[in-house]
């Protein structure tokens, strides 16, 4: 017996020790590797939030049940595992002293219970992953499954593996529970119940007797050991890194998350004045040297399950983006490059320069690979539509082609389903739009189209290029008056103003979104809001040169503007724009300017609750509405619009995908001004659906969606059969027309 | 390869633009200046002809008031190497005639291999500026360019004609015009912005160009501002119902504008 303990105890531990050694290398390496990035600033503000996203999001899982067959199936492995911890500890107790149970709390039943009930339930979940795996098959349904391009071999050896553990660890408890009803000596410390599945299973093991099950006792949690350690070794080397990684990437990640605005482009802490910048500042990301600590962790984070690819605009219409992909390519790259990322330890220059000394120490291969250009065009090149990356997660290397495709880079949209549904916060549009501003401030290589946007934005104020003194001209087609800032020789917007109606070059110039500005001044004349305009004294919030990385023109832009505002002491602001609603409400606090900003759809909900409007000619028509992700996942503005449509409407039917799963329009990102070439279009894709709901109105609270969704239903109606009467309208237009006896 | 850019500022393509009351100059402070659009592909192609030769220097020229330093600028900003500004009340009404002779001033005798200009500005729309140069400068004029090839101490450009192309050679120097259809213009990246603010420009009043001042601003202009009227706002259009005989409507109006 002695003998037999002393062998348990030798194998168990050097079995331990060998594959601990070869982990904590690992461990190390990745450590240093994450650390090696550039500097992050305000990862660690707000501790109270990062705790409650730890509590909610890890522990509470609730991003995954966003999903429910998987997500339930995900709580079950990720509770399973951390109960599974305290079998962790018996077992390796086990090695030392025979009858080791857990102190105070070790021979309860209910511990005993929880042990067996989370076992069987890791089994259920991957039970539920297999068949989810089966049915979602990339070589079967291609771009439509979601699992396209992920490590599908490296999966099924991680649900292998967790089959293992579930097994073994029942193994060695039913043999424990056997040798403790022979010997009479508690090897197995839930003798008085409980543990109901390792009772079943001793029960089949029992007729094999002592020995047999003595050896089986031993033999079992050799294998325990070594199975549990054989998975965390796959694990720090694989996809599955997210158990470690995960948890500390959503205590790092923005808080509330990753959407509404943009980052400044930082330097030292501060965000960067482009007045007079230091040598040493970067513009964006244009290596893989050049992103911060956090976004290796991002790289080291992603799971690979692919809802953001499964939401996006961009993939969902063969565009070669899928953020699932484009995480990891840069992942991928990280890895490749990761002896210079660590010879370097970020002092990386930046700006297509290298650290030398780093760069002459690699291998002729790696160096290769870190001069590799970053963002290019990779057309041509295989599988080119799907970022390079086969079916079942292969990146075809191309050494001589750019990491980056520049097509698929330009794609986004920028809408957030991505950020929206990662279970593990990876912001996915932050690196978007870093690497779009190296191409715009950098590189100057970014598409032709946007030096229209760009110069119109520069000159004009607007990315119509129109007449800032035409701003005003919707003011003559309304037979009410509307006050202008400076028309009374005002300095500041006077006190009985309720709001500073920011009417957004689309609602000035654009004819449709002019038609909603008109509606809005009226909606808001019949309510007696005292609102004002400022008239010439607008310009473009600078959002699109933002979205389309030109951070340097949107500064010079907000600063102007928020100057204004400040000059004039604006408070209040309404707007019918949800671009200029984010940038208004959350961009302008980054450059001191602090306003209460509501969109038209929430102050005209507001004043139809108070009585102030009341629809009293309900449309006798079917409504349905599309959620503008400026409005919905970037502001989290979902309610106000419905009640808008519900009070107006008489039926009202939502779309498949809507509120926080809504499908962009595919105007977002600056794509407005760029022309799609590849694959289908987005807003058809996401006209049909609208058209298919059998709505005859399609409402919109937003000038661009009410543009691309207006196009995709006059596209239809040239189609004889189709969205014949379906006409795309803005909310406010449907409450006018309620509200008109 | 040397080569001289002239760009000009001019009042904003699309803003509505005034006349100063007496005079009848351009009012340049009532609207935004910017860099003529087509000085753009100017610079583009000059750019290009450098880049293309391993190797050379651009220099921007531009004559106007003070504000005219930010097309320079902008030029500099999108990779030319020096600037010369001529600035000078003096010059204030100048007609193309008295502004070709003055750039021929500031031009001569630097030691250009070529001189690019857009082919017209977008403000005075004379077209003639590139010429005249040219003919006080005794180079050969090739004008209205949409391709530009520079090989062996000759230039070859595709000249755009109202019947096609022509393809015409000369030996350099000589001086270019180029329309907008010979490139696409580049986007000044953050480090040329950057990078144009600390590249010299020289400024040169009418004396330090060894301009005759009796030769150029309004008093030498050979044309002269008699009156003028604002635009009558546009009147508004006809519109047609379709009730079936559209097509004919519309036929019935273009006919008794005889137009058809």
């Amino acid at each position: 017996m002695e003998s037999d303990m002393a062998l348990r105890l030798v194998v168990g531990l050097a079995l331990t020790i060998g594959i601990l050694a070869f982990a904590g290398r690992r461990l190390l390496f990745l450590v240093k590797l994450a650390r090696s990035g550039k500097p992050a600033t305000g990862r660690l503000s707000d501790p109270t939030a990062r705790f409650e996203a730890e509590a909610v999001e890890v522990l509470g899982q609730k991003k995954l049940l966003k999903w429910t067959i998987p997500g339930i199936a995900h709580v079950f492995a990720f509770w399973g595992f951390l109960v599974l911890g305290a079998t962790i500890l018996e077992v390796y107790g086990a090695l030392f002293i025979a009858d080791f149970a857990i102190p105070v709390i070790g021979h309860w039943s209910l511990l005993g219970f929880a042990e067996d009930l989370f076992g069987l339930l890791v089994l259920v979940g991957i039970a539920i992953f297999v068949v989810l795996r089966l049915t979602n098959k990339p070589e079967v349904k291609g771009r439509f499954s979601r699992f396209f391009g992920s490590h599908t071999k490296g999966a099924w050896l991680i649900l292998f593996m967790i089959f293992n553990v579930v097994w073994t660890l029942f193994l060695y408890r039913a043999a424990q529970y056997n040798v403790s009803l022979y010997t009479g000596e508690e090897h197995f410390p839930f003798m008085d119940g409980g543990a109901f599945m390792t009772e079943w299973v001793a029960s089949w093991l029992y007729p094999l007797g002592q020995t047999a099950n003595e050896v089986l006792e031993t033999v079992g949690i050799w294998l325990q050991i070594g199975v549990v350690l054989a998975f965390l070794l796959i694990v720090l080397n694989s996809k599955h890194l997210h158990i470690g990684a995960a948890p500390v990437n959503v205590f790092t990640s923005r808080r509330p998350n990753a959407l509404g605005p943009l980052l400044p482009i930082m330097y030292d802490g501060k965000p960067l004045n482009f007045e007079d910048p230091p040598e040493d500042a970067l513009f964006g990301k244009g290596h893989i040297a050049e992103f911060t600590w956090k976004g290796y962790v991002d790289f080291m984070a992603c799971t690979e399950c692919g809802r953001c690819q499964s939401q996006c605009p961009a993939w969902n219409t063969e565009k070669p983006l899928s953020p699932k992909l484009m995480i990891m390519n840069l992942r991928d790259t990280m890895f490749a490059q990761s002896e210079y990322l660590l010879a370097a330890k970020g002092s990386h220059p930046g700006l297509g320069e290298f650290d030398d000394a780093a760069l002459a120490s690699l291998s002729p291969e790696v160096r290769a690979e870190v001069e590799r250009p970053f963002i290019g065009s990779r057309e041509g090149s295989d599988h080119a539509s799907e970022d390079g990356y086969t079916p079942d997660g292969h990146r075809t290397s191309h050494p001589d082609l750019p990491i980056i495709d520049e097509e698929a880079l330009w794609a986004c949209t920028t809408c957030g389903a991505c950020v929206n549904q990662c279970p593990v916060d990876i912001e996915h549009i932050d690196h978007f739009i870093d690497m779009r501003r190296n191409q715009v401030l950098i590189a100057t290589d970014f598409p032709a189209e946007l030096n229209g946007l760009f110069k119109n934005l520069e000159n004009k104020g607007n990315p119509w290029g129109m007449n800032a003194s035409d701003r005003n001209a919707w003011i003559s087609e309304v037979d009410f008056e509307v006050n202008v800032f400076g028309a009374n020789g005002e300095d500041t917007i006077p006190d009985d103003v309720d709001y500073l109606f920011w009417v957004g070059c689309a609602g000035a110039f654009e004819d449709r979104a002019k038609r909603t500005t008109k509606n809005v001044a009226e909606l808001l004349n019949m309510a007696g809001v005292n609102f004002m305009v400022l008239g010439e004294g607008e310009t473009c919030t600078g959002d699109p040169a933002r979205r389309a990385g030109n951070e340097f023109l949107f500064q010079m832009q907000a600063a102007q503007n928020v100057e204004v505002l400040n000059e004039i002491q604006a408070k209040k602001i309404v707007v019918t724009c949800p671009h200029c609603l984010n940038t208004l409400k959350r961009e302008y606090p980054q450059l001191g300017g602090n306003y209460e900003v509501v969109h038209h759809s929430e102050l005209l909900a507001d004043l139809v609750k108070a009585g102030r409007l009341t629809p009293v000619n309900k449309i006798d028509q079917t409504v349905t509405y599309h959620d503008p992700c400026y409005l919905g996942r970037h502001n989290k503005i979902y309610t106000p619009p419905r009640e808008l449509v519900s009070a107006s409407a008489e039926k009202v039917v939502e779309m498949e995908r809507s509120g926080d799963k809504s499908f962009c329009c595919g105007a977002g990102g600056a794509r407005m001004w760029m022309e799609e070439r590849i694959g289908s279009r987005v807003n058809q894709n996401r006209g049909d659906e609208a058209i298919a709901t059998g709505a005859k109105r399609i409402a919109v609270g937003c000038p661009f969606c009410s543009v691309m969704l207006n196009d995709a239903v006059t596209t239809r109606q040239q189609d004889p059969e189709r969205a014949i009467g379906v006409e795309v309208v803005d909310i406010s237009t449907l409450l006018l027309q309620a509200s008109k006896s | 390869m040397k080569i001289a850019v002239c760009v000009k500022q001019v009042p904003d393509t699309w803003a509505e633009k005034k006349l100063k009351d007496g005079s009848g100059i351009l009012d340049r402070e009532s609207v935004e200046g910017v860099m003529n659009e087509l000085d753009e592909y100017a610079v583009e192609e000059a750019l290009k002809i450098t880049e293309a030769d391993g190797g050379g220097e651009v220099v921007v020229v531009s004559m106007g008031p003070e504000r005219a330093g930010e097309a320079v600028r902008k030029a500099l900003s999108m990779g030319a190497d020096s600037g010369i500004h001529l600035v000078d009340d003096g010059l204030v009404g100048s007609d193309s005639v008295a502004t070709s002779y003055a750039l021929a001033k500031v031009l001569d005798g630097r030691g250009f291999d070529l001189i690019i200009f857009g082919s017209e500005s977008t403000d005075a729309r004379m077209s003639v500026v590139p010429a005249m140069v040219a003919e006080r400068l005794g180079l050969a004029q090739l004008t209205f360019a949409n391709k530009v090839e520079v090989a062996g101490g000759n230039v070859t450009i595709d000249r755009v004609t109202d019947n096609g192309l022509e393809t015409i050679t000369a030996a350099t120097p000589a001086v270019v015009s180029v329309v907008e259809k010979i490139n696409e213009p580049r986007y000044p990246s953050f480090k040329g912005i950057m990078a144009a603010k600390k590249k010299p420009v020289e400024t040169l009043s009418v004396g330090d160009a060894g301009i005759d001042a009796g030769q150029v601003g309004i008093g030498a202009a050979w044309s002269k501002v008699d009156s003028f009227a604002a635009r009558p706002p546009k009147a508004a259009g006809v519109v047609v119902q379709d009730e079936g005989n559209g097509g004919v409507a519309i036929a019935d109006f273009l006919s008794a504008q005889k137009i058809i």
